[in-house]
């Protein structure tokens, strides 16, 4: 028999070493994944983690990211009391102070400037997590402020407005039940291994694939049956031309077309001028791979699913105009709406479609004051304003530094990191040395969090109590795995601290979360006790599959009530001057292509990294210790580049040095830097007026660069 | 129980690292000292023409027999009766290097106080009816605890050991 001290090394949970397992779930990423983590708990700490065997999205499984909770979690530079900043902004000077005198000292602040400035002069952002931001939108429009504004305007919006835009309602590929997909930028090798074990899964079932990526990735390796390798941010220029030889061929469905597609003509005519004689040149792709795309559509798209990942295809300044081109491909071959196509999926919760519906919404809206300013952003990019409601964050650094066209004096940020900001050092980090009045809550100290006034410390999803939602119906509201580290406390607790303390009249919110939450889940059979008491997901009763053609049937959310290759929204904006078709402009900037030859394009992914986030996060730092850049070995050859060498990437904005990486994923002409690393800020190179007009994003990657050798391998 | 392999499908495996991290986790590794974590990843690329990638994750190989017992001078080392796993003691190890210079993969790694580490294959994790933390969170299933008779069926004539030993050639 092993001796208890074994079994302690080995962490077995049983009497003998008094281990215990409690569950919850992994929230580092986005939530649409959120993983179920089982946590081995001795003494009141986290000793190991897991996955959730029995969890209906992981099954026991665990990504790198989310293998390191423990880590993270315990991190040492987590924030552990409230602080005060003592020092000048970036001195990094902090005192620790009460909750009490945190609060007072916010409220007191906060309700200051909107009695000067007017509720408009407060800003309230999100970054990671995501979890609590029907709370923190709720806290803004309590206050009377409508700037509540989040990374997502970076992310994911300008998908999810393209669609908008075309049907109203958020969409998701029904990957299971498809004979054909199109994975636009699709490696969820690193992103989301979930993903991967469903892509492989129905690949073995016959499935046909059809990769497009400006890398050759895993995917593109080991699924793809037609690989499609575009320039970076040619993408709508590519999906028109995979349009023009669908309509040429006759190969679309017109009785779809007629009964539910709106501008099809019109859309038809603008194809034509994407053929054989400049898709190459436009796109880098040859025309017989066009036509071999159509022909598997032909052949095998019906049912045919697309996946067109977000921000890989909206980081352009054409983004959500090549997104709504992509999109288009559906309509004409009939598969919107339709099992195994393209399914319209209304949010449940925090952007997640789970099949049954919650009073989210509702929740948010009600606090919404009939007159409020217009939003950060809104005046700039008015289909944003039009669809979101939202302030587009990608303006607020231009707004506190400018002031118009009113002046914002106060920043509550749950989670801010200036790097997500074209130009960083002159946009967002000179913003927050210049803002009145920053409050920042976080689990870590960041760079960002050296501006602030006062920095407040967040938990964990260990830490604390959540309600999340997953596909297929389920419900799930976790226990606390251990208490608050430190005098941490969770956002949303924050959140509705801060209300009281504000004295707003918001006699919900001002209640706390669970309150809140028995308020947005009242539709659903269950209580939150009867969820919480379940200790794992539930499937909801109220839960409804899609029902194909429902949605056409009935009539989409736009002004035809059809799917709008054509939007009309647009269409009746004339000032706007934006196009209401798809149409197609060059991605890359107007600098001199002979000083700057080369493309830079940042945010691939690392299987170990998410953003900022895990950058300090030793275990993981472990297996991609540098920053780094990637290209491909011939163009490292024309500049004397070897692998490990340190080089140059400089562009109009300026220069970063990272370690180069030579590989032949990487197309010709295309520099790959991974983002977000302290000693290598990449955003810094981009022009942070570089915006798609259509989204407000920000041209993360297509960007004119030149390179050069810095010097030999370091260490 | 009967005798134990760890097997790795590097035609599933991506490189994702998982494997390490939640080797990491369990066996509580610290970068900050200095020594090698006990299971390590990598890609391999040949770029003659098209890229093809390798991805390989590598730890103790759980030799049969296993040339570091007979090499330890101190007897730290030897196989779990009921797994035939390799495992260790090193509360009298003295530091020689011995093991890892007989180990024809590098597998051992030496802790702050110079003492030899390595993956145990978490024969205790297998004993209480668990997987080693490296196949659990394995996203790919690439990485398997098979029992010896499951091991023959699946490979055949197939070399998992001498593929590691090419692996091991091309480490620095």
């Amino acid at each position: 028999m092993p001796t208890k001290e074994e079994l302690l090394k080995a962490k077995i949970p049983c009497p003998e070493t008094g281990i215990t397992v409690r569950r919850t779930f992994c929230d580092i990423c986005s939530p649409g994944a959120h993983c179920g983590v089982d946590a081995y708990v001795k003494d009141g700490e986290i000793i190991k983690i897991e996955g959730t065997k029995d969890h209906p999205l992981n099954q026991g499984l665990l990504c790198t990211k989310g293998a390191s909770n423990r880590q993270y979690i315990y991190r040492e530079d987590r924030i552990k009391t409230p602080l005060k900043r003592t020092g000048p902004k970036g001195s990094g000077q902090f005192a620790p102070i009460t909750w009490e005198e945190a609060y007072q000292t916010i409220a007191e602040k906060l309700l200051g400037y909107r009695s000067q400035y007017g509720a408009q002069s407060v800003f309230f952002s999100s970054g990671y997590s995501k979890w609590y931001r029907p709370f923190l939108q709720r806290l803004c429009y309590s206050f009377g402020s409508p700037n509540y504004g989040t990374e997502s305007g970076t992310c994911f919006t300008s998908g999810l407005m393209a669609w908008e835009t075309a049907t109203g309602f958020p969409t998701r590929p029904d990957m299971r039940n498809c004979r054909l997909f199109l994975g636009w930028a699709h490696n969820p090798y690193f992103s989301g291994y979930l993903g991967a074990r469903n892509t492989e899964r129905l690949k073995k079932d016959g499935v046909k694939f059809i990769i497009i990526d400006t890398m050759y990735t895993q995917t593109a390796e080991k699924i793809a049956d037609l690989f499609l390798q575009p320039r970076p941010g040619t993408d709508g220029a590519l999906a028109l031309a995979i349009g023009n030889e669908l309509i040429s061929n006759d190969w679309i469905d017109h009785d779809y077309i007629d009964k539910y597609v709106h501008g099809f003509e019109e859309y038809a005519q603008y194809c034509k001028g994407f053929n054989k004689d400049n898709v190459e040149a436009l796109t880098g792709v040859p025309y017989e791979k066009v036509q071999k795309a159509a022909q598997m559509i032909h052949e095998y798209g019906h049912p045919m699913s697309i996946r067109e990942s977000n921000a890989p295809l909206a980081h352009h300044v054409n983004g959500m105009q090549n997104y709504r081109a992509i999109m288009a491909l559906s309509a004409i071959t009939g598969n919107y709406d339709r099992k195994g196509g393209q399914t319209p999926s209304p949010f449940t919760f925090t952007h997640q479609s789970a099949g049954y519906h919650t009073l989210e919404h509702e929740f948010v809206d009600e606090a919404r004051r009939r007159s409020m300013a217009v939003p950060v952003g809104g005046t700039r990019f008015p289909l944003w304003n039009e669809l979101e409601k939202e302030a587009q964050i990608m303006d607020l650094s231009r707004q506190i530094l400018e002031g118009t066209p009113y002046p914002i004096k106060a920043l509550l940020a749950f989670g801010m990191n200036f790097r997500m900001f074209p130009d960083s050092e002159h946009s967002m980090k000179k913003a927050l040395e210049e803002l009145d009045f920053f409050v920042d809550v976080d689990l870590f100290m960041t760079d960002s969090s050296q501006y602030a006034d006062i920095v407040l410390p967040a938990c964990s999803s260990f830490e604390r109590e959540e309600f999340k939602c997953y596909p297929g119906g389920y419900a799930y509201f976790t226990t606390p795995v251990i208490p608050p580290l430190y005098e941490s406390k969770s956002d949303t607790d924050i959140m509705c601290d801060l209300a009281r303390y504000m004295k707003l009249d918001d006699p919900l919110l001002t209640k706390g979360y669970r309150a809140c939450m028995e308020y947005i889940l009242s539709p659903i059979s269950y209580t939150v006790s009867q969820l919480q008491d379940a200790d794992k997901p539930l499937k909801v009763p109220e839960f409804r599959p899609h029902e194909e053609y429902a949605a056409l049937r009935k009539g989409l959310l736009t002004p035809t009530g059809r799917f709008e290759l054509k939007s009309e929204i647009i269409a009746s904006h004339p000032e706007w001057g934006l196009d209401p078709l798809p149409t197609y402009r060059e991605p890359l900037d107007d600098v001199d292509p002979e000083v700057y030859p080369l493309t830079l394009t940042e945010g691939g992914r690392l299987p170990n990294a998410l953003h900022s986030r895990l950058h300090d996060v030793s275990w993981l730092r472990t297996l991609h210790p540098k920053a780094s850049g990637e290209i491909h070995p011939d163009d490292a050859a024309d500049y004397d580049i070897k692998e490990g060498d340190l080089m140059e990437i400089t562009t109009p904005m300026g220069s970063i040095t990272v370690e180069a990486l030579l590989s032949k994923r990487i197309q010709r002409g295309l520099v790959s830097v991974y983002h977000d690393y302290r000693e290598a800020n990449v955003s810094n190179l981009l022009n942070r007026n570089r915006l798609d007009p259509y989204s407000g994003f920000p041209a993360f990657r297509s960007n004119r660069c030149r390179i050069a050798k810095k010097g030999e391998a370091h260490e | 129980m009967s005798k134990m392999i760890l097997d790795f499908d590097p035609n599933v495996c991506c490189g994702c690292g998982a494997c390490a991290v939640a080797c990491m986790d369990q066996n509580d590794y610290d970068p900050k000292t200095g020594s090698a974590p006990f299971r390590t990843i990598f890609e391999t690329e040949d770029t003659k023409d098209r890229p093809v990638f390798f991805h390989y994750s590598v730890a103790c190989m759980h030799c049969s027999p296993a040339p570091c017992i007979t090499a330890c001078p101190v007897g730290c080392l030897r196989k779990d009766p009921e797994t035939d796993l390799t495992v260790f003691d090193n509360t009298d190890c003295i530091g020689c290097h011995s093991c890892s210079m007989a180990c024809p993969f590098g597998a051992p790694s030496f802790n702050g106080e110079g003492k030899m580490e390595k993956c145990n294959g978490c024969y205790l994790r297998l004993q209480y009816g668990m997987e080693p933390a490296c196949v659990r969170v394995c996203p790919t299933g690439a990485l398997r605890m098979v029992t010896e008779e499951e091991y023959e069926k699946a490979h055949g004539e197939y070399s998992l050991v001498a593929e590691a030993k090419e692996i091991a050639g091309k480490q620095v």
